[in-house]
């Protein structure tokens, strides 16, 4: 009988309006490779970051070796024998490796650095680990891997007994990712516990012991990675099974084009050409970091780029105020930062977009403004007391309502919709589903990019996949459209 | 079941609560009530016509200049260079139309142009300035706070050199002196009446107009505005541009009320001009502050230094007086808009 490093027992998180972290409980045995797998809004990093204290939870036990544990901050979840690698390196470049490892704990008297055994220690730590790195070199010239490396090093030197990786090959080349798991391996033989999130499933069948499914917030299921039959299992877990079936196939129509993009680049996106005829719900999909954020902001013309983009047969300007009069709209991916003017009221947020629609030179027509809100809030079901509310007050559903319909109302015949239902609760997602079939039933056309593919699944008409800034593949949506193909590909597989 | 309920709303009554701006404008009309009824019971003769319109004619110029930082400080930036601006406006304007005469002094010499065309012409000079502040700012993103202390240096600079560091006032034809001496009412001048129009102005453009609406899209948040298609570098060049015009309206006009274009004029207006705008409740990293707000903030503030030379209070300490009346002010409406929040 395995012992439990750490219990994890009915773990709840809420944010306004969400449940992030919903009824969780599981173990984590001890001296193991533990993988914990789900899409992106699943609730992983969530629970990694109350397991190091950077939230808080709001209800729940953490058992620690069986005694109740609560993390203050990092640097307290660290003493308690918690360290986590984050996906953001916590290097200085301009240090050199020896002071970055002791970065913190150094020990001093009078106010002058001591040479201690402890650096001794820490640096016989980094030579076990990676003998190729020289303690006085600068940081700023190693790799990415290598500066990995050190963190580890300093978690294995702080003698913690578990280590949180989060996505730690995301930046790593393929020997990179050899040596690392080497690394991982020779710590679970000194008796170190790792917790491993990782999106590329190959990983986890090849280095873990465990994994721990998480979806919507809430616990899938825990497994030996020796029970799991394969890959498909895996991602059924993942997306669950019910979503697919909802999505309605489109009859064919011969449509006229809309957009047409011609070997767009910049500094994400290779090359990228496509084209959308009017009335379809394009989606696109891609894991975190694979360029969709870039190519809808390109479209857009926030963020310059080289190439053609061809809308409505005449050639796009770069710039929002541009694209916005051709006849675009972005619902972006930071509501809070780039979609909504939280401190302003919903009837200012609603207007913002088309301001030349409610006032006749330069004049505003407020009683039309109120009457445009009115008409939102009713249609798009806004929950709020009043129209002079501030938007900060809402909760995050209501609030992406919000600022769809600053888009719908400034009249646009193309959506553009980044994470359109990140962060909001599954009530408000199935909402906002509903009124994108339904713009599309209007005849407006629809762009929809996500990083999680059931909802793709659920509303596009056809698909295209990103991997590091290139269309990998393009899609038509229906029944025979091949999930493990589609994770495969953007994982960095090759297109069949 | 909590759905259904929070699903009944009544929109019939459009607007429901009332804002936040409209409250703390409230609030500070009822402090401003407050303090003139203070003043009124323990100050002799300070209930009186007399006293409401000395408290215009002494502080209008400092309204005409709120105006343009209430719109700057809702777009998020400040502007420190106003002050030097009323400088240079007043020490060009007397320049441009002093007599080409040879008997006179240098400093009694100028250009011999007609008034208003000195006026046109001071009022391009401080478009300049205006301009220098819009190109850094909006265009080349430099911290408005650096870039408007240097500008204010500049423009005091200019008022300097060509007062010779003193003031030019010999020379002056009499029409230098009209607006800022023509009396309308008791102690009010035209200057002040101008003060009054350009009030009206600025309150309709504010609420009614998409050039207001679009600065509080910037303030509230930048890179949603410019997602939202407006032209944010533009509009913040114009704010500059604006600005540097009403600074230079109240140099000319305070001149006028002299007759004497003075290089050391308007120092600190800048820091008066943020104080009253800050008192009306606007918020510094902007979004949020009205010119309504502004005034009722600058009236607060003549009450309380009239009220002062009224119990006899000697000058000097009438700075630590305002201080501690602004402080208190800030802190209750920090307080009343956190606790309505809740």
């Amino acid at each position: 009988m395995e012992e439990c490093v750490l219990q994890i027992r009915n773990l709840v998180r809420d944010f306004p309006g969400v449940r992030a972290v919903n009824d969780v409980s599981f173990d984590i045995k001890c001296n193991t490779i533990h993988c914990l797998v789900g899409e992106n809004g699943a609730g992983k990093s969530t629970l990694i970051k109350i397991l190091t204290g950077a939230f808080e939870r709001t209800e729940g036990t953490i058992l620690l070796n069986g005694k109740e544990y609560y993390a203050k901050n990092p640097k307290d979840a660290r003493e308690k024998g918690i360290s986590t690698l984050f996906q953001e390196l916590n290097v200085v470049d301009q240090l050199t490796v020896e002071q970055n490892l002791t970065l913190g704990i150094e020990d001093s008297r009078f106010g002058f650095l001591l040479k201690t055994d402890k650096i001794k220690k820490i640096v016989a730590v980094l030579r076990d680990l990676e003998p190729s790195i020289n303690p006085k070199e600068k940081v700023s010239r190693l790799s990415v891997a290598k500066k990995q490396i050190i963190e580890i090093a300093k978690a294995v030197a702080s003698e913690t007994n578990i280590i949180i990786m989060d996505e730690p090959t995301a930046a790593l080349s393929e020997s990179e990712v050899t040596r690392l798991f080497t690394i991982i391996r020779h710590l679970k033989e000194k008796g170190v516990t790792v917790i491993y999130i990782s999106h590329r499933l190959d990983e986890i069948f090849e280095l873990g012991d465990y994994v721990t499914v998480m979806r919507d917030g809430k616990h899938v299921g825990t497994k030996p990675i020796a029970d799991v039959k394969d890959r498909t299992e895996l991602i059924q877990m993942m997306i669950g099974k019910t979503v697919i079936e909802s999505y309605q196939p489109k009859e064919e129509q011969a449509a006229e084009m809309l957009l047409e993009l011609k070997e767009v680049s910049n500094h994400k996106l290779r090359n990228v050409s496509l084209s959308v005829k009017k009335g379809e719900i394009v989606g696109f999909y891609g894991l975190v970091g694979a360029g969709k954020t870039e190519l809808v902001r390109a479209i857009y013309g926030a963020d310059p780029y080289e190439g053609e983009i061809i809308y409505k047969g005449e050639k796009l300007g770069c710039s929002p105020e541009k694209t916005i009069s051709a006849g675009i709209a972005l619902v972006p991916e930071e509501r809070r930062t780039q979609g909504l003017f939280t401190m302003l009221t919903i009837k200012h947020n609603i207007s913002a977009m088309n301001l030349r629609r409610i006032s006749k030179f330069g004049l505003l027509n407020t009683f039309q403004e109120r009457s445009t809100a009115k008409e939102f809030i009713g249609r798009l079901n806004i929950k709020t007391d009043s129209m002079e509310k501030e938007t900060s007050k809402l909760s995050g559903g209501n609030q992406q309502k919000v600022v769809f319909s600053k888009c719908l109302f400034a009249n646009a015949d193309l959506l553009l919709l980044d994470e359109p239902t990140r962060g909001i609760d599954v009530g408000a997602k199935s909402e906002i589903y509903s009124i994108i079939r339904g713009l599309a039933r209007e005849g407006k056309t629809v762009l929809f990019f996500s990083s999680e593919l059931p909802e793709i699944l659920h509303s596009c008409d056809r698909i295209y996949l990103l991997y590091e800034g290139v269309v990998k593949a393009e899609l038509k949506n229906g029944e025979g459209i091949d999930m493990q193909e589609i994770i495969r590909i953007v994982t960095g597989g090759n297109a069949a | 079941m909590k759905k259904e309920k929070t699903r009944i709303i009544d929109l019939s009554l459009s607007t429901g609560k009332m804002s936040n701006e409209l409250y703390l404008n409230l609030v500070m009309v009822g402090v401003l009530i407050a303090m003139f009824t203070l003043g009124s019971l323990f100050i002799n003769h300070f209930f009186s016509m007399s006293t409401v319109l000395n408290i215009i004619a002494n502080n209008w110029y400092i309204v005409i200049l709120g105006i343009g930082v209430t719109f700057l400080l809702v777009s998020g930036h400040l502007d420190m260079s106003v002050g030097g601006i009323v400088a240079m406006a007043g020490v060009l304007s007397a320049f441009f139309c002093q007599t080409q005469n040879e008997g006179f002094s240098e400093l009694g010499r100028g250009l011999g142009l007609p008034y208003g065309v000195a006026i046109l012409l001071t009022l391009a000079c401080c478009l300049v300035i205006g301009l220098i502040n819009a190109l850094f700012v909006a265009k080349m993103r430099v911290a408005s706070i650096i870039v408007t202390l240097g500008t204010m240096l500049i423009s005091r600079g200019v008022g300097q050199v060509v007062a010779l560091g003193a003031q030019r006032s010999a020379g002056l034809p009499d029409v230098y002196g009209v607006i800022g001496n023509t009396p309308i009412l008791g102690p009010i001048k035209i200057a002040a009446v101008i003060a009054a129009l350009l009030v009206l102005i600025a309150l309709f453009i504010e609420k009614r107009t998409v050039f207001g609406r679009r600065t509080y899209l910037i303030g509230a948040n930048r890179e949603a505005a410019r997602l939202s298609g407006v032209k944010v570098e533009r509009h913040i060049a114009l704010l500059y541009l604006l600005n540097s015009l009403l600074a230079g309206i109240t140099g000319i006009l305070l001149a006028s009320e002299m007759k004497a274009g003075i290089s050391t004029r308007g120092t600190g207006f800048e820091f008066s001009a943020l104080v009253v705008v800050l008192l009306g409740g606007a918020n510094i990293n902007g979004g949020f502050g009205s010119v309504l707000g502004m005034i009722v903030g600058a009236l607060i503030l003549g009450v309380v230094s009239s009220a002062a030379y009224g119990m006899l209070l000697r000058p000097e300490w009438q700075f630590i007086l305002l201080a501690v009346v602004t402080f208190l002010a800030i802190l209750a409406q920090r307080y009343l808009l956190d606790r309505r929040s809740r």
